[in-house]
Formats: C-alpha cells, sequence, structure tokens
C-alpha cells in the first residue's frame, strides 16, 4: 500500500514539475587570466622602467533569468571579479554586469528595458570591427574575445547601452508584403548639473517589405542634449536619416542579383555654445549603392559598389571607434629613459591594455593611420568616395570563408590643400583545411590574412603623402589529439611613408596637421596549447613576442613578450 | 538586366551631382605650414613721400609665397615715432597695409624722413627689406584739439608753478609728443607734492564740444621724466563747468570734477578716458561736487592740468602735450 501511494505521488509530483513554465534559469561565465609580461629594450635607451608586469584575475558572470510570466523576461548578471594577489577581500570589487527587462506586451510588441544591444545600418548605428583582424588565427581570436565579452562587442557589431526598445511586424495582403518597426530610446550621458546637459539617442527604423524582393527602409538615428538640466542653454544635437532600398533579381538559373543601396543626411548642431569655434550647424549627405551577383549552388558572390560619404557627414553612432588611439596603453604607458609616451601596439589591443569604447562618441576619435587610414571610422568614415568590389566564397572543399576586398578611395574634400588623398586598399583571407591536403583526419587549420593599403597625394613637395601600410595576419590550428591544439600566428604590420594626421577641436574642425613619418615593422608571433572541455569551456596557454623596429631612428626599438595562462567557461 | 543597369546608371547620376569642393579644403593650409618662403613680388609703397592732409594714406603692397606674419616697421627719424603694421595674409595691399601717418602711441610723426623695415618674424633667416618715406605733412587729427601748445599760452590761461619750479611752454628741442612744441614742469619742491599746472580756458569761453558726455574721450600727452616709479608721479585734470553760462566758474556753486592719473613709467603714454566717467572716482564711486553732478562737456569751462610728485624724492620733471577731445574712441596719435 505503501509502496503505491509512493508511486502515485512519484507520477503527480513528476507531472507538476514537467507540466509548469520554466521559471529561472542560470547562465553566465567564469574566467581565470594570468598574464606575464616582459619589456625588451636595449640598457642604453632604458635604464629606469620595470621590465616585468605580472597581474591576472579571477571572475564569475552570473547570470539570472527570470520568466514571471508566459511573455516575461528578467536578466540580471552580477560580476564578482578577484585580482590575483588580493587576499581577504582585497581587490575584489562586486558590480552589476547588466540588468534588463524584455517581453512581449499584448502578443504583438515585443519590448526590452535597461541593458539592451542595438545596431542598425553601417552609417547609423554600427559598432564596426577594430583594426588588424584579417581572418585571424584562434591564437589571438581566443584572447580577444575575451575582450569583446568584456566591453560588449557582440560579433553583430551591435552597441551595448542602456535604455529601452521596442519593435513590432504587421502583415498585409496587399501591396505590402509586411511592415516591421524598431525604435530605440537609450541614455548616452547624465548631467553634471553644472556644464554638461543629460544627453539621449534615439531612433528607429521602419521597414516596408513588398517582396522577398523589394523591401525599402527609413532609418533615424538622433543624438539630443535635453534643455534645463544644466543653468546653461547650450545643445548638442545630430540627426541622421538614411533610406535603405534593397531589391533581387534572378537573373538566370545561376545568377541572383542583388541591389543594396543606402543614403541618408546629417545634420550636426552646436546651439548656444558660446566657444566662437563651434559650428551652428554641419550639414552632410552620403550614399552607398552596390550590386551583387550570388553564384547559385557555388556558394560564391561578387560585389561591386560606389560610395560617396561627404566630408561633413557625421553619424556618431556609426564612427565611434573602438580603440582611442590617442590615449596610452595601460602596459608600459612611458618608456626611455626620457620617459616617452609609448604608441599602442598591436600587442595592447589584443591584451586590451588600450582605452576601449563603451559608448559612441560626438568627437571624431583619433586614429592610427599606419593601421588604417582609408576607413579608420568604418564604412561611414567621412570624406571618402569611391569604388569598392568584394569577391567572396564562403565554402569549399579545402578553402573556407575566402574572400577578396578591395577599394580605390579618394577624399571629397582636400585636407590643408586643394590636393586629395587617394587611398587603395585590398585584403583577402582564406581558411585552408590542411588535412584536406595532406588526407589527415585531424583537423589542421591555416588562417590566412593580407591586407595593402597605400595613401597617395600629390601636389608640391610640402604637401606630397605616400604612405604604405602592409598587414598580414596568419594562424594555424592543429589538433594534436581529441580536443587538444597546438596554436600558433603571426601578425606581421609593415609600415612606410608620411601622412599628414588630422588634429581635429570638439567640434570635429581641423585644426592643425600632425605630420608623421612612419617607418616600422611590428611583428606579433604566439604560439600555445588550448583543451577544449566544450565548445564553450577552455583551458589555454600562451606566449606572445611583439617586437616594434623602427627605420625612422626617431623612436625606440623595443618589444613587449608576454605568457598568458587563460581558463574560460561559458554557461 | 538592361532595365537593372538603367535603374543604376539613374541614381549613381542622381547622386553623382555632389559639388566638387575644389577651391576649399579642411584645416589650415599646409602651405602656410610647410611651404618653402618666398616674396613672390616685391613689397613697395605706392609712394615714397607723402602729405597726409592731401593724400590720406599710404600703403603697402606685394605678394609672397604663403600666407606668414609680416611686420612693417614705421619709425620717424626725428620724432622717433614709431607705428607696426601687421598682418598675415599673403597679399599685402591696401586693404591690410595702409599707415594713415598715426602711430602706436605718443610721441606722433612728424614732418620728417621715415624709416621702413619690413620683416618676416616667422620664416628662419628670411630677408628683411627697408625703405624711406618722407613725411611733408602729417597727418590731420580726428578731434576737437584743446591745444598742442604750438601756438603758446592762451589769453585766458593762468598757470601756478612753485617757488623752485620752472614751468611752461618748449618748443623746437625735439622733444614734443605731437608737433613742435609741449608744456613742461621742472624743479625741487621739497615741502609739497604740488610741482605745478596749467589752467586752459578758450578765448570764447567755449571748447565747442558736444553734450553727450558718454560717447566723448578726453586724451592728453604725458611723460614723467624725474621723480617716478611706483606711487610717486600723478596728474591731475580740473574739469571746471560753467552751468549757469555766466562765463564764471564758480567753485561754490557749480561742477569741479578732479580726475588722478598715476603713471610710473618714462615714456610718452596716452591718457584717455570717458568724459562721463570724470564723476566716479577709481572705485567707482559718484564724486562729491558743488554744481548738479552730471558732466556736462558742451558747459564745460576749462581745464586745469596739476603735476604732482612725492616730495622726498628730489627734483619732479614732467611734460605735457596735446589736450584733444575725440568721439566715440579714445585718440590715436
Amino acid at each position: 500500500m505503501i509502496k503505491k501511494t509512493l508511486i502515485v505521488l512519484f507520477v503527480i509530483l513528476s507531472n507538476y514539475m514537467f507540466g509548469q513554465q520554466k521559471k529561472f534559469q542560470i547562465n553566465g561565465a567564469a574566467r581565470g587570466y594570468f598574464f606575464s609580461n616582459e619589456l625588451n629594450i636595449d640598457e642604453s635607451l632604458d635604464t629606469i622602467t620595470t621590465r616585468k608586469a605580472n597581474y591576472g584575475h579571477t571572475l564569475l558572470d552570473m547570470g539570472v533569468n527570470l520568466f514571471p510570466n508566459d511573455n516575461t523576461e528578467v536578466l540580471a548578471m552580477f560580476r564578482i571579479r578577484n585580482e590575483l594577489g588580493g587576499f581577504w577581500g582585497g581587490g575584489v570589487s562586486f558590480d552589476v554586469r547588466q540588468l534588463s527587462l524584455k517581453g512581449v506586451a499584448a502578443d504583438v510588441v515585443r519590448y526590452e528595458l535597461g541593458d539592451i544591444d542595438l545596431k542598425m545600418t553601417p552609417y547609423t548605428l554600427f559598432n564596426y570591427q577594430e583594426e588588424g583582424v584579417i581572418n585571424e588565427g584562434d591564437v589571438f581570436s581566443l584572447r580577444r574575445d575575451i575582450v569583446h565579452y568584456d566591453m560588449f562587442y557582440n560579433p553583430d557589431n551591435s552597441w551595448r547601452m542602456q535604455g529601452a526598445k521596442a519593435n513590432f511586424g504587421l502583415e498585409f495582403n496587399g501591396l505590402i508584403k509586411s511592415l516591421d518597426v524598431k525604435t530605440f530610446i537609450t541614455r548616452q550621458r547624465a548631467t553634471d548639473g553644472i556644464l554638461e546637459p543629460e544627453r539621449l539617442f534615439g531612433g528607429g527604423t521602419i521597414k516596408l517589405v513588398q517582396s522577398d524582393n523589394l523591401s525599402l527602409a527609413f532609418n533615424t538615428v538622433n543624438i539630443f542634449d535635453l534643455e534645463g538640466t544644466i543653468p546653461d542653454s547650450i545643445q548638442y544635437k545630430n540627426n541622421v536619416h538614411t533610406f535603405n532600398l534593397n531589391y533581387s533579381k534572378n537573373l538566370n538559373e545561376k545568377i541572383k542579383l542583388d541591389f543594396k543601396s543606402e543614403a541618408g543626411v546629417s545634420n550636426a548642431r552646436y546651439i548656444n555654445y558660446a566657444d566662437n569655434r563651434a559650428p551652428e550647424s554641419m550639414n552632410d549627405w552620403f550614399y552607398d549603392v552596390a550590386v551583387v551577383s550570388n553564384f547559385k549552388g557555388k556558394n560564391t558572390s561578387i560585389t561591386l559598389g560606389y560610395k560617396d560619404v561627404g566630408a561633413d557627414f557625421l553619424s556618431p553612432g556609426a564612427q565611434t571607434k573602438r580603440i582611442n588611439y590617442s590615449k596610452f596603453p595601460a602596459l608600459y604607458q612611458q618608456i626611455t629613459n626620457d620617459a616617452t609616451g609609448r604608441q599602442i601596439s598591436y600587442s595592447d589591443v589584443i591584451s586590451g591594455n588600450t582605452e576601449n569604447s563603451f559608448k559612441i562618441s560626438e568627437e571624431l576619435m583619433p586614429y592610427y593611420a599606419a593601421y588604417n587610414n582609408s576607413n579608420p571610422y568604418g564604412l561611414a568614415t567621412p570624406n571618402r568616395k569611391g569604388v569598392y568590389a568584394e569577391f567572396q566564397r564562403t565554402d569549399s572543399v579545402k578553402f573556407k570563408n575566402s574572400f577578396v576586398k578591395t577599394a580605390l578611395l579618394t577624399q571629397s574634400r582636400g585636407t590643408g590643400t586643394n590636393e586629395k588623398k587617394n587611398f587603395f586598399l585590398i585584403e583577402a583571407g582564406t581558411d585552408v583545411y590542411l588535412n584536406d591536403f595532406l588526407g589527415w583526419k585531424k583537423q589542421i587549420k591555416l588562417d590566412l590574412g593580407l591586407r595593402y593599403e597605400n595613401t597617395s597625394r600629390g601636389g608640391e613637395v610640402f604637401e606630397v603623402v605616400s604612405l604604405n601600410s602592409t598587414f598580414v595576419d596568419l594562424g594555424l590550428s592543429y589538433e594534436l589529439v581529441e580536443s587538444f591544439d597546438i596554436l600558433v600566428g603571426a601578425k606581421i604590420w609593415s609600415v612606410k611613408g608620411n601622412e599628414f594626421n588630422n588634429d581635429r577641436n570638439q567640434f570635429n574642425n581641423i585644426v592643425n596637421f600632425n605630420v608623421v613619418n612612419y617607418g616600422f615593422n611590428e611583428n606579433t608571433y604566439a604560439a600555445g596549447l588550448r583543451y577544449r572541455f566544450s565548445d564553450k569551456n577552455i583551458l589555454s596557454a600562451q606566449y606572445q613576442i611583439n617586437n616594434i623596429k623602427h627605420t625612422t631612428g626617431v623612436n625606440p626599438d623595443y618589444g613587449i613578450s608576454q605568457f598568458t595562462f587563460l581558463y574560460s567557461l561559458l554557461f | 538586366m538592361k532595365k537593372i543597369i538603367l535603374y543604376l546608371a539613374t541614381i549613381l547620376l542622381i547622386f553623382s551631382c555632389r559639388k566638387e569642393d575644389s577651391e576649399t579644403f579642411d584645416g589650415p593650409n599646409l602651405n602656410d605650414l610647410f611651404g618653402e618662403f618666398s616674396i613672390i613680388q616685391d613689397i613697395t609703397v605706392n609712394s615714397n613721400t607723402v602729405n597726409f592732409p592731401v593724400d590720406n594714406n599710404v600703403y603697402f603692397s606685394g605678394e609672397l609665397s604663403k600666407n606668414t606674419s609680416w611686420i612693417i616697421d614705421l619709425k620717424g627719424q626725428t620724432s622717433g615715432a614709431n607705428r607696426k603694421l601687421t598682418g598675415t595674409d599673403r597679399i599685402i595691399s591696401i586693404d591690410n597695409a595702409t599707415w594713415d601717418g598715426g602711430a602706436n602711441t605718443f610721441p606722433g610723426f612728424g614732418l620728417e624722413t621715415v624709416f621702413v623695415e619690413i620683416s618676416f618674424p616667422s620664416e628662419d633667416n628670411s630677408v628683411i627689406l627697408y625703405d624711406t618715406i618722407q613725411v611733408t605733412g602729417s597727418k590731420i587729427d580726428d578731434g576737437i584739439l584743446i591745444t598742442s601748445f604750438e601756438n603758446g599760452v592762451g589769453t585766458k590761461w593762468s598757470n601756478f608753478n612753485q617757488t623752485t619750479v620752472a614751468g611752461g611752454i618748449t618748443c623746437g628741442d625735439g622733444n614734443a609728443a605731437k608737433g613742435n612744441c609741449y608744456y613742461g614742469f621742472n624743479g625741487t619742491v621739497g615741502w609739497d607734492w604740488a610741482i605745478g599746472s596749467v589752467m586752459i580756458q578758450d578765448d570764447n569761453n567755449d571748447f565747442g564740444l558736444p553734450a553727450n558726455a558718454s560717447n566723448l574721450y578726453f586724451n592728453m600727452a604725458f611723460k614723467p621724466i624725474e621723480n617716478i616709479g611706483a606711487q610717486n608721479t600723478f596728474i591731475q585734470f580740473w574739469f571746471d563747468e560753467d552751468e549757469n553760462g555766466d562765463g564764471v566758474f564758480d567753485p561754490a556753486t557749480e561742477d569741479r570734477f578732479i580726475y588722478e592719473y598715476w603713471y610710473q613709467d618714462t615714456g610718452w603714454s596716452l591718457i584717455s578716458y570717458k568724459y562721463a566717467d570724470i564723476q566716479f572716482d577709481v572705485d567707482g564711486n559718484q564724486v562729491a561736487t558743488n554744481g548738479n553732478g552730471l558732466p556736462e562737456p558742451g558747459k564745460l569751462f576749462s581745464i586745469n592740468v596739476f603735476y604732482l610728485a612725492n616730495k622726498a624724492n628730489g627734483n619732479a620733471k614732467a611734460y605735457i602735450d596735446h589736450l584733444i577731445f575725440t568721439t566715440n574712441k579714445p585718440y590715436t596719435p
């Protein structure tokens, strides 16, 4: 009798448990990261800088997803971080990393509040990739992913912001197939009550879909300061409005053509600024049109496009850089006996020792022309026009993700002279599965990436520009035994030439030019081991050497070697 | 396919109409920052002889290879007067390099030879150009001249000098701030700060000044020579107004505004202030007078220039010159 009663209770309880809506879910990440750095510089140049710097941390991101009802989800993620070497609470921080609430209202409107990810088009709101990534190998991406995770640099190029967003869609049976509406409002800056007014950033997209082949979208993003949040009446406003028109057509059974376009205007205003350098208004426009030929069944496409982005086109949501190259790196900020400020090296980029943007900037941030001079602000880089082309093959037997991109651009308006700069850019990359060539069962993958950029300007002797930048991105991963990989990689920069770097004021006007003569080879080599407990759980140890040798004789040669140990878990 | 190409061509045509900005560029001119400096067209003066009342001005013209700072330095051979014309424009012309005969400060230019030196301070090892201009007529001042002491003592003037002080008009020694003559005080007064004064009154009791005090400036040249230094030398101006228009100033019932000016250097200086301001002291407080307390230049009866110096410092010496009223702006020598 007792046995029967237990069986009945078990069945009832099971039915109850499995019949209920899931109430919560736990996710997050855990990490242990250790760095051992050593500065390599000639003793005759530097006798004062401490050569070794070790640091590390462990952390836990604990996220709880609550589902109070069928249409609502609440996410709270806390971060506990402990710096290695801090005992009994020393060096421990406890933060709220993420807090958001999302759901569906009336089964129609999806909404999200709190920490939200936002992305629109490359000309309105887009968090574009930092420099030095051309089909990057695992030995580097493994560590870059950590930086991206911490800064919320998501693979979809979205920006993490705080505010609210909502979207809904309507479907029709007539001329229009569907209407999608997305809107958002975020807080970019809280007022200090004295000088800086409260700043908001909002916008959205209305997309009309006529058919699978034709769609038209209107996009708008707007930065605006709130009146009355400071005693002064200054206000900064920036509006960007664009249209997307996409059209597809099957040319024949083998080729499908996609016509893609975006065009729009920007308007920046500095209202009631006492500073007479502040322009009352800056307006400009852009367009970008492209035809993509898709070769069916061959996973291949060829793109041919033309763009013209005005010199005064200002779209902070799309032009903010991830890395501020005007800031010194966090590690070895000054070197040599003269305590010279150290320019950011690529070792700093990989390790996250740079100042990274966590919100959009209304100022065009300084960039490093040696790494990227043709498109330093992504596709929305102002003062660029010209043709571009792209060949892409997503999959083949032995080569995967192959691409060749090229662009031939020129300035719309000269800088410091009527002569205009010309830019030639070519990027190529592919993944080569050597095991397919060799007939091995264990995967051995070679990541190849190449970037070449040339900047030139003619004219009088004093205004001539000639800058060449070559970048080779190599990676190799070999699965020695199951789930255990050997990783090696190299990033090789070779830069030579001169450039007049723009020195802009806070209103984005060029006020001076910094003449720079580049001449250096920067090589970063890395090798390591990785054990994959699962796709989301790895253990890795790496050694990396970064060397910079200058040919100009102005800057000191030095290197940074780095040993890292990383345990990473996503759950 | 033809349609697509047609659409594309149409759109490209629409958008490719961006105005080519070939005449403008962003940022400072690279030629100005880094271009080589040279004089493309010689810098010359339009006339080496000038009679300012007739010619009004002279001007320089020339062309440089870049925008850079230039200084045209004019120095009077006799007076020592100086005028600097400066600019940064590549083109030097009547628009930016015109000389109206005036000086930067006192002393002013007389009928003399003026040495011209043209230099380019931002350009290393650049040439310095020299020239001369002969002034045959001095510029006419824009204002109401009270006196430049060129015509001697007026019939209604009076003066005061301590017994040990020599005070009076001197001409022809080349020390005047403007013209040929000036008024000087020189003597040792060990018992008092008061050295001497000269009271200037119009022959017809009418200086011809406008009624509005708020845009009227009083100007005078002053040069302390001995007994100088901080808190040692000052000038008092007494502005006496005949408020009832009876041709007599009565200090018991009418306004006497007293304005003090302290100066510690030894060169000629331009004293210039708004007539409306004489009703306030240095702290901005209203001064006490015996009339209606309102500065009324149309009723100005006399100006008394009173020189004072520290009695403990031995001999005191100073010159004054060129008392003139101007409207809307201070006098330019």
